[in-house]
């Protein structure tokens, strides 16, 4: 290896990577298989994760989100080249390893959803609204949002119990100190403060409320100062849940507005209608305005493309696919 | 200098692309080929597709365009699929400020890729 070669550490290999080559092109010497496709940073196929610094050249042009996680684009970045970063880590293709946490609290908030407090005793660096893989003893894993804030101290899932479900059944049976292990952090649905005076515009359906009360509290806590709309729906006004404490949040912070949308059954409460046509019409103009999008792929999807072609710019829409298509070189 | 630059660039085909795939997604001659897909995704692909055309920063293979419409074979994708798309594509460069010669030269750069996509 020459003086200005740069080395990539991938999975326990060090790689070397000289002047003028790309992280991709030198992980493709080395025999790994990397997906790449216009190799010119536009397709973002090649998309990989840095444990540390990455090269910031070779973040433009992706979102906030993605860039603030140390991903970048390997066809873009030329360690070696001035201003030369002479190691690059890329993150642990297997992911983070799992943690024990221990179950603090169990509240049943709503016929069928119940609202699960964990503490972990490993540090788990995660944003609110991003999610974590909870591990079943039998090697099952299920992914469930986190509602909380770091400083809360512990972490917040709310847990649908679905008909037969292994994962869902068993942890709505577990009791205060019962311990479980979980994943994580992963997805990239949370806020960033890069636009503090937008309009942000959560929707969600069911248990897609607890991403959306995770993102709402962190911009709040970071000083976010446009307007917030939350708008929460179900089938019927019993299955939307936290109204009191959302209203109570309401109170404290009046740039949060909360919206609650059924399908049927509903009162003076509630907006009766399809989620989408109900949150495209309190949401208005969608000029200078962020959505979070979460719930079931099915509902996902047809917010998205509601909002896209209602004007929304395809950058301003945030969504985790309920079951992620995880970038390249992302934990799997 | 590339149509890419004189349209402004990588900014200007951000929002451009957006406009492109919400063509597609209204126009009920090829709306149903997209109702499956990750749209962020094929945001992705489409960008770098319109980057390509316009002689900006995108390799292209044939290949990659062939596998990646395989599948839309036995959804009885053809010719006037092609040119819904092309046209599209034309319309969202002249709102971009492309002439109409722009145009032609980017629907024959276009038309090179019409047997990839229909696998012939």
């Amino acid at each position: 290896m020459s003086a200005q070669d740069a080395i990539i550490e991938v999975d326990g290999r060090r790689i070397e990577c000289p002047p003028g080559a790309t992280v991709l092109s030198a992980l493709e010497q080395a025999g790994l298989d990397v997906p790449s496709g216009c190799r010119a940073g536009t397709c973002k196929k090649c998309m990989v994760q840095a444990d540390g610094p990455a090269p910031a050249a070779a973040q433009r042009g992706l979102r906030a989100q993605l860039a603030d996680q140390g991903f970048f684009l390997a066809c873009q970045a030329c360690p070696a080249d001035p201003p030369a970063q002479a190691t690059v880590r890329l993150r642990d293709p297997r992911g983070p390893a799992p943690v024990s946490a221990h179950v603090n609290g169990i509240d049943a908030v709503a016929p069928d959803v119940a609202r699960i407090f964990l503490t972990v005793e490993a540090e788990l660096p995660y944003r609110p609204g991003q999610y974590v893989d909870v591990l079943h003893p039998s090697g099952a894993t299920r992914s469930y949002s986190l509602a909380s804030l770091p400083e809360d101290g512990r972490l917040e899932m709310h847990v649908r119990r679905v008909p037969n479900g292994q994962v869902s059944g068993w942890l709505h049976g577990l009791d205060p100190g019962d311990e479980l292990r979980l994943r994580g952090p992963f997805g990239l649905c949370y806020y960033v403060d890069d636009a503090p005076a937008q309009r942000l515009l959560l929707i969600g359906a069911g248990t897609g409320l607890a991403p959306l009360v995770g993102i709402a509290r962190s911009a709040l806590a970071c000083g976010h100062t446009g307007p917030i709309d939350l708008v929460h729906g179900g089938l019927t006004p019993e299955r939307l849940y936290l109204r009191d404490e959302l209203g109570a949040l309401a109170e404290q912070h009046p740039s949060l507005r909360v919206h609650h949308c059924v399908l049927r059954d509903a009162t003076e409460r509630e907006h009766q209608g399809a989620l989408d046509e109900v949150a495209l019409r309190v949401a208005g103009p969608l000029a200078e305005t962020r959505a979070y999008l979460c719930g079931d792929d099915a509902i996902v999807r047809t917010l998205q493309r509601g909002l896209f072609l209602a004007g929304l710019p395809s950058g301003e829409i945030h969504a985790d696919p309920f079951e992620p298509a995880r970038p390249a070189g992302a934990p799997g | 200098m590339s149509l890419y630059e004189r349209l402004g660039g990588e900014p200007a085909f951000t929002a451009a692309v957006d406009e492109f795939y919400r063509r597609m997604l209204l126009d009920e001659r090829v709306a149903h080929f997209f109702a499956d897909v990750d749209m962020q995704g094929q945001i992705a692909k489409q960008k770098a597709f319109l980057t390509f055309v316009t002689g900006g920063p995108a390799e292209y293979t044939g290949e990659d365009m062939r596998t990646a419409h395989a599948h839309l074979k036995s959804r009885g994708i053809d010719d006037e699929h092609v040119d819904v798309v092309i046209e599209h594509l034309g319309a969202t460069l002249i709102g971009l400020g492309a002439s109409q010669d722009d145009v032609a030269e980017v629907a024959q750069l276009a038309e090179s890729v019409r047997a990839d996509v229909l696998g012939r």
